[in-house]
């Protein structure tokens, strides 16, 4: 099996998987309880995103701007800044406000950090955290964002002022972008294991909130700037995305000796127990007889679905630390990620794809700087039998009759993806019943006694069929 | 009418007004001026607006169906505006892809003049078929002073189809309004009047300023059509750029969005002599009134009244049913601009009156046409934000808002009845069959059994503290 790595080239790119860094650092943020973002920038960098992740979420998504005009480009945005931040402090004594910038207010060259000085100097009152976050949007992608956010969320606000030894009995766990419900499944998997997690950060209720009367004055939910300032204090932190949040739990080593342990995203039985077996080793806590349950019930899972997943040939896109994760899962199914496709362009990480592809046995193309237009042209050269992304993978699936199987951001064109779960042992066995129950509806209308009628061959597979003297032909 | 949430943003009082005794206008900060309307935003007040290329890419440039919509910038822009507004068209091209140049730091560092040619000819080399390519520009490429202009002009000598240069940038302008008018001059100045047909134009419409919501064209075309009339172009719903090329040969305008498309209409009267008529394609009274003001330019009068008496006995009994339903309820109305003013009469011939109307960008125009239509006591608003929205929604508490996806959730939050006015729930809207939709959705919404849920079994929220690390402390 030999996987290979290819950069697209064109210079054009045509419907593009990822969308820019603004966007990630406001996520991260609505995990903070009453924190407030400004985006320094045009008014439509705050409303795009705010769109984007109100047909995501389901919620309503609120992100100020400063709503910077032609006046400001030449004269800096400086007054408009001011002002917001006078604003928002005004209005909504939020618990702290994180500034992210835009390609305009990088262009232009407005220093922020000085910008928060002025505010806090002129208004002593002020004493919740402000935080820069810098993120254009010609700069990486929507995770560089999120990222960035984590990283200054980590310099800027764990107390400094520990002593030897003190704790707080906590573990930092960065989840990285992920779905409110998968942080629901990791607090689950903490919760068993009898430890606290501290979420940096944690959006799992602010953006899945439920319906009260009245409505709180900040969404429920999220970690608190008090125990974001304790983090530093903490056993251990876990990042579960590399590119998101590793460099974050690096710092907290660094600065704050609080040891790190970076992850692969934690999809799957392998990776689920690489997960736990760090909880296991950084607290001596032994693993539970309910998380042993779900872990069986997990194998069990594999074990039931394999003779209609095993040979199946699959194209996945979005961002590289779910693929990471999600290859673990596709190959414990038996598939074939035959085609990985990232936009992002990271030479490293393809590198890694390919080792690790190969130690799964599997063989895939692995193509960095990617478009969804790039992977049509390959699925319609060597076609796929299933698709796994998110939304925008659609006018593929509709073109070539593929079936989509929705993960990551964003889900937009179908309901409460953002509730479910793909980590952990539960996530995995809904993402293996998902991809299964996708895979029956393309292939069988009748169902005999629990035997699936197939009724021929409807698109292209590359199943092994298995002859009795042992020996494998393929269709 | 004061605001609380406006406590500390005295400067909101100018943007906010009550209809007085005999339609004087009493603004929030106690003077009977004319509310004050496209300017810009107070920097952090949790504004709706969205930005200039919005405008531009998103509602004018965006549903030519036949051309390659490629952004010339970094990678957001593009993806945010790709293929969420439902301007349908009898193909789908325009709504399946987006291009972009995706200018990288490299890019904004060196110029990207180069990366846009490139982007150009490549665009052009995998959809051969595409009658165009249309370019915004965005913030950053406007700011490093790439000339998208001249390289628009060579890629045209290059590939041999128009390439439509928008100077769209985000930060020119107040909100997105900017950007139709944007959008209006580079169309008409590039494509309009570039080709020349031979035939008989003398009994032939453009619509101007509808985007084809949800195929809303296929509730009022075929009643033009009724007339005798030939539609030439759609200003821009389900236009092809060829259609664009030949507007100018139509003998009249038909304007409905009188924000985003009047510019247009000017234009071609100024140049071509083009006469044009606004038109509301919205309600009974409306749509009948478009088709009476269209027939009398050409002479079609009589063919009108039996078009118009047709359909009014087609939908008569529907909307009579729904009226009886949704007599007397309460309405808050906050659109894009013209929305606002273009849905009070169908309101009211549905037995709702209009209690409060916004408008994102809407101008004095706008807003006159506005105070005229509502009652005594209601209350007009310019470029609402998310607190001054909450507090409408809690203090004036109307039974239904009207508005768009953004606001669905907040309104949901609050527990009123909504509908998505931007782009619709179960569309078409517009002309005598879309109402009968407009009516059931509005109906669906008020009389929903979840709004009695709500009511009679929510609860307060339960003190927070355990929620925030995940551990519900069992232990301690």
């Amino acid at each position: 099996m030999t996987s290979c790595l290819t950069l697209q080239e064109r210079a054009v790119a045509i419907n593009p998987t990822r969308s820019c860094a603004p966007i990630g650092a406001m996520l991260a943020n609505y995990g903070i309880h009453g924190a407030i973002t400004i985006n320094h920038g045009s008014q439509g960098c705050a409303t795009y995103p705010r769109h984007q992740m109100a047909r995501h979420f389901r919620e309503p998504v609120e992100v100020a701007t400063t709503s910077l005009t032609e006046k400001t480009t030449v004269y800096g945005g400086k007054q408009n800044l001011l002002a917001a931040l006078k604003n928002i402090w005004e209005r909504f004594h939020p618990t702290m406000i994180m500034v992210c910038s835009t390609c305009l207010s990088e262009t232009i060259g407005d220093d922020i950090p000085a910008i928060i000085d002025e505010f806090l100097d002129k208004r002593p009152e002020v004493t919740i955290p402000i935080l820069s976050v810098k993120t254009p949007s010609y700069i990486g992608n929507h995770t560089t964002g999120f990222d960035n956010f984590l990283k200054e969320i980590a310099l800027n606000l764990p107390d400094r002022r520990k002593k030897k030894g003190e704790t707080n009995g906590k573990i930092n766990i960065i989840p990285g972008w992920v779905n409110p419900g998968d942080i629901r499944e990791l607090k689950h998997v903490l919760r068993e294991m009898g430890l606290h997690g501290l979420w940096i950060t944690d959006y799992s209720e602010t953006l899945d909130g439920g319906y009260y009367t009245p409505r709180p004055h900040f969404p429920r939910g999220g970690t608190t700037v008090e125990e974001l300032r304790s983090s530093s204090k903490s056993l251990a932190t876990i990042a579960l995305q590399r590119h998101v949040g590793g460099e974050a739990a690096r710092i907290y080593e660094r600065r704050y000796n609080v040891p790190a342990h970076v992850l692969t995203m934690p999809i799957g039985l392998k990776n689920t127990d690489a997960f736990v077996n760090t909880l296991i080793e950084i607290t001596d806590h032994t693993m539970p007889e309910s998380l042993e349950v779900e872990r069986a019930r997990l194998l069990d899972a594999l074990v039931d679905t394999h003779m209609y997943t095993t040979g199946s040939r699959v194209a996945l896109f979005g961002d590289p630390d779910l693929l990471e994760g999600l290859i673990g899962l596709i190959a414990e199914m038996g598939m074939t990620p035959a085609y990985i496709l990232t936009a992002a362009d990271n030479r490293p990480w393809g590198e890694r794809m390919v080792e690790l592809t190969e130690e799964l046995g599997v063989e895939s193309e692995i193509i960095l700087k990617g478009d969804l237009h790039e992977l049509h042209k390959r699925i319609r050269q060597k076609p796929v039998d299933l698709l796994i992304g998110h939304s925008k993978g659609k006018f593929i699936a509709e073109a070539e009759k593929i079936p989509l199987v929705r993960v990551g951001f964003p889900v937009e064109d179908r309901f409460g993806y953002h509730r479910r779960s793909i980590v952990g042992y539960n996530g995995a066995i809904a993402l293996v019943d998902e991809i299964t129950n996708t895979i029956f509806e393309r292939r069988a209308t009748t169902i005999v006694s629990n035997t699936l009628i197939e009724t021929g061959v409807e698109g292209p597979t590359a199943v092994p069929i298995t002859l009795r003297n042992g020996a494998a032909r393929h269709p | 009418m004061q605001f609380k949430c406006n406590q500390t943003l005295p400067e909101r009082a100018i943007h906010i007004a009550l209809k007085g005794p005999g339609g004087t206008c009493q603004r929030g900060d106690g003077s009977a001026c004319f509310i004050a309307n496209n300017v810009a935003t107070t920097p952090g007040d949790m504004t709706e607006r969205g930005c200039t290329y919005a405008g531009c890419r998103g509602v004018v440039g965006g549903p030519v169906k036949d051309a390659i919509q490629l952004t010339h910038g970094p990678i957001g822009c593009a993806f945010f505006s790709w293929g969420y507004r439902p301007h349908l068209a009898d193909s789908d091209f325009h709504m399946k892809y987006t291009f972009v140049s995706d200018m990288n730091e490299t890019n904004i560092v060196f110029g990207g003049e180069k990366k846009l040619l490139q982007s150009i000819i490549e665009a052009n080399a995998e959809f051969p078929d595409a009658k165009a390519v249309f370019v915004y520009n965005t913030c950053s490429t406007a700011l490093i002073g790439d000339d998208g202009r001249d390289v628009a002009k060579q890629a045209e000598a290059i590939i041999g189809k128009p390439v439509v240069f928008f100077e769209c940038e985000g930060f020119r302008g107040v909100s997105q309004s900017l950007g139709h008018h944007v959008g209006n001059e580079t169309i008409f100045r590039q494509l309009v009047g570039s080709v020349e047909p031979e035939g008989d134009f003398s009994r032939s419409i453009n619509i101007v300023g509808d985007y084809n919501i949800k195929n809303d064209i296929r509730t009022f075309e075929y009643l033009f059509e009724a007339l005798g009339l030939r539609i030439i172009a759609r200003f821009t719903g389900n236009v092809s750029v060829d259609d664009l090329k030949i507007m100018h040969k139509a003998a009249l305008n038909i304007v409905h969005c009188q924000r985003s498309a009047t510019y247009i209409a000017d234009m071609m009267k100024e140049k071509y002599g083009t006469p044009y008529i606004n038109v509301t394609l919205w309600g009974i009274k409306n749509m009948a009134q478009a088709l009476r003001d269209t027939a009398a330019f050409f002479g079609l009068e009589a063919r009108a009244e039996e078009v118009i008496a047709r359909e009014v006995v087609r939908i008569q009994p529907h909307i009579d049913a729904y009226r009886q339903r949704l007599q007397g309820k309460r309405v808050f109305i906050y659109q894009g601009g013209p929305r606002a003013w273009h849905w009070i009469e169908l309101l009211r011939e549905l037995g709702m009156e209009t209690e409060t109307a916004a408008t994102t960008f809407g101008h004095t125009d706008d807003y006159e046409k506005i105070f005229k239509q509502i009652t005594e006591g209601a209350l007009v608003i310019d470029n609402p934000n998310v607190p001054e929205i909450e507090e409408i929604l809690t203090r004036r508490r109307p039974d239904l808002f009207i508005s768009g996806n953004k606001e669905r959730y907040l309104a949901y939050k609050l527990g009123v009845p909504f509908v998505n006015g931007h782009t619709y729930d179960t569309g078409p809207y517009a002309g005598f069959v879309g109402m009968v939709n407009f009516a059931r959705d509005i109906d669906k919404a008020l009389h929903a059994p979840v709004w009695t849920m709500l009511h009679q079994y929510a609860r307060p929220a339960p003190a927070a503290h355990h929620t925030a690390h995940g551990f519900e402390e069992v232990e301690s």
